[in-house]
């Protein structure tokens, strides 16, 4: 087949942040398994179908270590999700455990009990929002003022990082994520010293939150190493902001670009939400990759044979819009009666913050409907910041008016 | 309907309880599932179906009478 030959490089351009490359739609009917090529020139297998992703998604013949790490494809040139990740021999039993540590932390109950203070936290940026229109030009920076510092301040007190060091891990964030080579690494090993630092002072001085319940544990379980703890704090960190600030952004363009939406939202912000949150985490598209696996055995799948060792990028991207399941999938529709988008994953790896997440995106977006019904955005799609070779793509500043 | 969780299965991810907060509850020391009713009444059925289609782990088996 002249797909496999070509073997296409990722990433492939896609006509701005709210749409994908149209070539998805190609592989989506003709090759949901086809042979690529990295960003970082090695061969691996992208998914792009949506019952192929879903089933990849759940199958534990799939890992994100490497039975010969060194021999890996690798990915990018990020500092994150560019390779393999931990050891083979004790992937399930790390991941068995990072699930017992963490899940309850994050739990929907948990997380329902911690609105009333995302609420409050959303209450006051909106309130510094009005504050800095009325005395400035009429133009806000939705970005600054409310998609990066709500998750961030959540994440923190989650976690018991001091909020004060926000610009600093935001800054070790956006280094690690992006396409550097050695600097996205350099930053990974700093923000893994960061890390183990304020590991190191929770030692001494224990607080009521995951770092704290991650060092006692490190500490009484024999086999749980002082490295992965690092790694785990780390990726709590990274992906506890990082995700929710792109995606209230996402949101954001989602819904100023498509006013009937916005409308149906500020007139019934309640009872519209939880659809709306549903259809922001199907469409909304981060980066122009896609979660990582290795093959931990030969798999026939999608007309492919995927042999142990190779690597697979699973795109929620394309599985989310792919038509065969999800009627009219490219146009941003709440009331759809299509459910189960893979947006927070699937399977074992679910995301643990899924409950954290909607929480914050529920928080913002009924407040601003409500606070703020002539919300628009202050400069057009094209004129946007937009992160380039990063990991999880999103904007740099987010102008609106109202 | 009768429904059924598998708690080996269950991953924790609170899907059910958003989608049925009726029929499914999570432990609170490792948010593992908790069936509140096993056979719940008709107007509970299309959202414990939701519940069973959406689960992450594939934890939750209805059988339709």
């Amino acid at each position: 087949m002249t797909l496999a030959a070509q073997r296409p490089q990722l990433p492939f351009t896609r006509p701005n942040l709210l749409e994908l490359a149209p070539f998805y739609e190609v592989l989506r009917r003709e090759a949901p398994i086809a042979p690529v090529t990295t960003p970082a020139g090695d061969p691996a297998w992208l998914a792009t179908r949506y019952a192929e992703v879903r089933q990849l998604l759940g199958d534990k013949r799939f890992g994100r270590s490497h039975p010969e790490p060194e021999q890996a494809a690798r990915i990018s040139l990020a500092g994150i999700q560019d390779g393999p990740s931990g050891s083979y021999d004790s992937e399930a039993a790390e991941h068995a455990r990072m699930r017992r540590l963490l899940t309850p932390a994050f739990s929907a109950k948990r997380m329902r009990a911690l609105s009333g203070h995302v609420q409050e936290l959303v209450d006051g940026y909106v309130d510094e929002m009005l504050a800095e229109h009325d005395a400035g030009g009429g133009q806000v920076d939705l970005h600054a003022h409310l998609a990066f510092p709500l998750p961030v301040a959540v994440i923190c007190r989650l976690l018991g990082v001091p909020e004060a060091d926000g610009e600093y891990f935001r800054s070790l964030s956006d280094r690690m994520a992006t396409y550097s080579g050695q600097d996205a690494q350099d930053a990974r090993i700093e923000f893994g010293r960061y890390m183990a630092g304020l590991a190191e002072a929770k030692r001494a001085d224990p607080g009521e939150d995951v770092i704290t319940d991650l060092v006692r544990a490190q500490a009484e379980e024999e086999d749980f190493g002082y490295e992965e703890m690092v790694r785990l704090c780390v990726g709590l960190l990274f992906a506890g902001h990082e995700t929710t600030v792109n995606r209230i952004g996402l949101g954001t363009l989602f819904l100023m670009t498509r006013r009937d939406q916005w409308e149906s939202l500020a007139a019934d912000p309640d009872g519209r939400i939880d659809a709306v949150v549903e259809e922001m985490m199907r469409m909304g598209a981060p980066g122009d990759l896609g979660l990582l696996r290795y093959a931990h055995e030969d798999v026939e799948i999608g007309g492919a044979t995927i042999e142990r060792g190779d690597a697979v990028i699973l795109s929620i991207n394309a599985a989310n819009r792919d038509d065969t399941v999800f009627s009219d999938a490219e146009d941003f529709d709440p009331d759809r009666t299509e459910r189960g988008h893979v947006g927070f994953g699937h399977g074992p790896h679910f995301c643990i913050g899924a409950s954290l997440a909607r929480t914050e995106l529920r928080a913002v977006f009924t407040t601003l409907a409500r606070r703020i019904p002539q919300l628009r955005m202050a400069v057009e799609m094209d004129e946007l910041d937009i992160r380039t070779d990063h990991i999880t793509g999103g904007v740099r500043s987010l102008p609106v008016a109202w | 309907m009768k429904v059924e969780v598998d708690q080996d299965a269950c991953v924790g991810s609170g899907q059910c309880l958003l989608t049925a907060p009726d029929v499914f509850d999570q432990r609170d020391e490792d948010a593992i599932v908790e069936l509140l009713d096993a056979e719940p009444p008709a107007a509970q059925h299309q959202v414990v179906r939701h519940a069973a289609t959406g689960c992450p782990a594939a934890a939750i088996t209805v059988h339709e009478h």
